[in-house]
């Protein structure tokens, strides 16, 4: 699987000024076997916890009927007949923008009443044809079908129509922002950053349209999806002394024959480094923060950090989100890790006794209780390929 | 005159007990002493391993060739003065 692509996938939301929770639902899967993922964006009618239904219940048979294979027009016409009828417009609605995506390239995307998916190669937007299929029982809703052969560095936008309708009554943009503002705006950060991530892009969209807004209030639920086909980045993260001593030369040995970017995670493991490669590691003060242990530089590592107070930072953060104005060593951490996408972990399970002394202050972790977190987060959250070594 | 060298251990089980305090020194120096001190950050240095009663002594912190056990922001300071006080006698 060394050749096949990767798909970044990310998504932010905002939602409608005023209400609880949203009213569009954003899900996606990774099916590991079939080298698959699929992304469902569907907007709910209305706002708030009913439009929340609708599109969780959308969301959710959508993927199911994906996964399984099913006929589309079956499919759809299976969701339309299980959704709630809303009292006030009398009809059963949701929309829904489908991207189903294999490793190798094939990607189909389907369609219904969400604005249309962007696609960017090449720093421009392409134009795909798609096939329009409809239902004889739900004849005014039109299913479009388009597929396409992804290459490393593509990317598919999509986005509710708070996106493409955002800044309505903001007499600056009568009509909105519209789609084509929205196209305009990620060629412009693409052309800025050619390797922007699929997280920071759909961060950067929706803030820009919540920037349209009158007063900065989302007028509808803003929601954006972005996929970027790349080839995969690659991460090792060495953390903690081998449990046999012996080992030490290996691990030293791994990392200097890794070939993609590397991080060392604590004090002894760094030592251990610094002696075997015959390295010199420096404290990095730019990185002083008064929570976490300073990182440190050292030739050819990415990246130099403590131990376990950095992980279990860096696990908040990476549940909670990352802290855009700090930059201490467990942010640093954390980007690296968001900016990689296949992670490799080497985890040493020598107890460091020093940290079990009760006389602590704070909980102390052990590593690879902390580590384990980390990496179903990154699975999980982040669809994150992850490979963990103890040694 | 040589400046004093402080060595501030970082190590994991130093930095929870105190030693983000004493790093202080780096960028709010008491004023007496501000042009006198040279600070040395450091992983860890293993010294709590190497205890002999069970219990952990950190932080720990060397000013010149003296090790401080249990280190205090203060203790450092006025570890600092006497060593200068003595070089001025």
């Amino acid at each position: 699987m060394d050749n096949s692509l990767f798909i970044e996938v990310s998504k932010e939301q905002c939602q409608k000024h005023g209400e609880d929770c949203f009213g569009d639902t954003v899900y996606t899967k990774k099916i590991p076997e079939e080298q698959r993922i699929i992304s469902v964006l569907s907007d709910g009618l209305g706002s708030g916890v009913k439009a929340n239904i609708l599109s969780s219940m959308t969301t959710r048979m959508a993927m199911k009927f994906v996964e399984s294979n099913m006929e589309l027009l079956r499919s759809s016409e299976v969701m339309m007949d299980a959704l709630p009828i809303c009292q006030v417009r009398k009809i059963s609605y949701a929309t829904f923008s489908i991207v189903d995506s294999e490793l190798e390239g094939k990607t189909r995307i389907i369609e219904m009443d969400n604005p249309p998916f962007i696609f960017i190669r090449d720093g421009k937007e392409l134009n795909i044809k798609s096939r329009e299929l409809s239902s004889p029982k739900w004849k005014d809703r039109t299913i479009s079908v388009s597929q396409i052969t992804t290459q490393p560095e593509d990317r598919i936008i999509l986005m509710s129509d708070g996106v493409s309708q955002a800044g309505l009554g903001n007499p600056k943009y009568p009509l909105g922002w519209q789609r084509q503002g929205c196209v305009a705006y990620a060629l412009k950060m693409i052309r800025k950053n050619p390797y922007i991530s699929a997280y920071d892009l759909a961060h950067a969209i929706v803030r820009e349209a919540l920037d349209k807004e009158v007063d900065k209030q989302a007028g509808d639920d803003i929601s954006c999806v972005v996929l970027y086909f790349r080839k995969p980045r690659k991460l090792l993260v060495l953390t903690g002394p081998p449990f046999d001593e012996d080992k030490d030369r290996e691990i030293a040995e791994m990392v200097s024959l890794y070939d993609g970017k590397t991080a060392i995670c604590g004090g002894t493991t760094a030592n251990i480094i610094e002696r075997e490669l015959c390295l010199k590691c420096e404290i990095d003060k730019t990185s002083f923060d008064e929570n976490i242990p300073m990182a440190s530089t050292m030739e050819g590592i990415d990246l130099v950090t403590e131990g376990i107070l950095t992980l279990t930072e860096v696990y908040r953060m990476l549940k909670e989100g990352i802290e855009k104005n700090k930059n201490n060593a467990a942010v640093r951490l954390a980007n690296l890790l968001l900016d990689s996408d296949r992670i490799d972990f080497v985890v040493g399970t020598k107890i460091n006794i020093a940290h079990q002394d009760p006389n602590l202050p704070m909980e102390l972790e052990i590593r690879r209780n902390i580590v384990k977190k980390i990496f179903r987060l990154l699975q999980d959250k982040y669809f994150k390929e992850i490979s963990v070594r103890y040694v | 005159m040589e400046k004093v060298k402080i060595k501030i251990c970082s190590g994991t089980s130093c930095f929870v007990m105190g030693a983000a305090a004493i790093q202080a020194l780096e960028f709010t120096p008491p004023e007496d002493i501000a042009d006198k001190i040279e600070i040395v950050e450091v992983r860890c240095m293993n010294l709590c391993h190497n205890v002999n009663d069970k219990h952990n002594h950190g932080p720990f912190v060397y000013v010149n060739d003296e090790l401080i056990e249990e280190a205090t922001l203060e203790k450092v300071i006025n570890k600092v003065r006497s060593i200068l006080n003595s070089c001025n006698a």
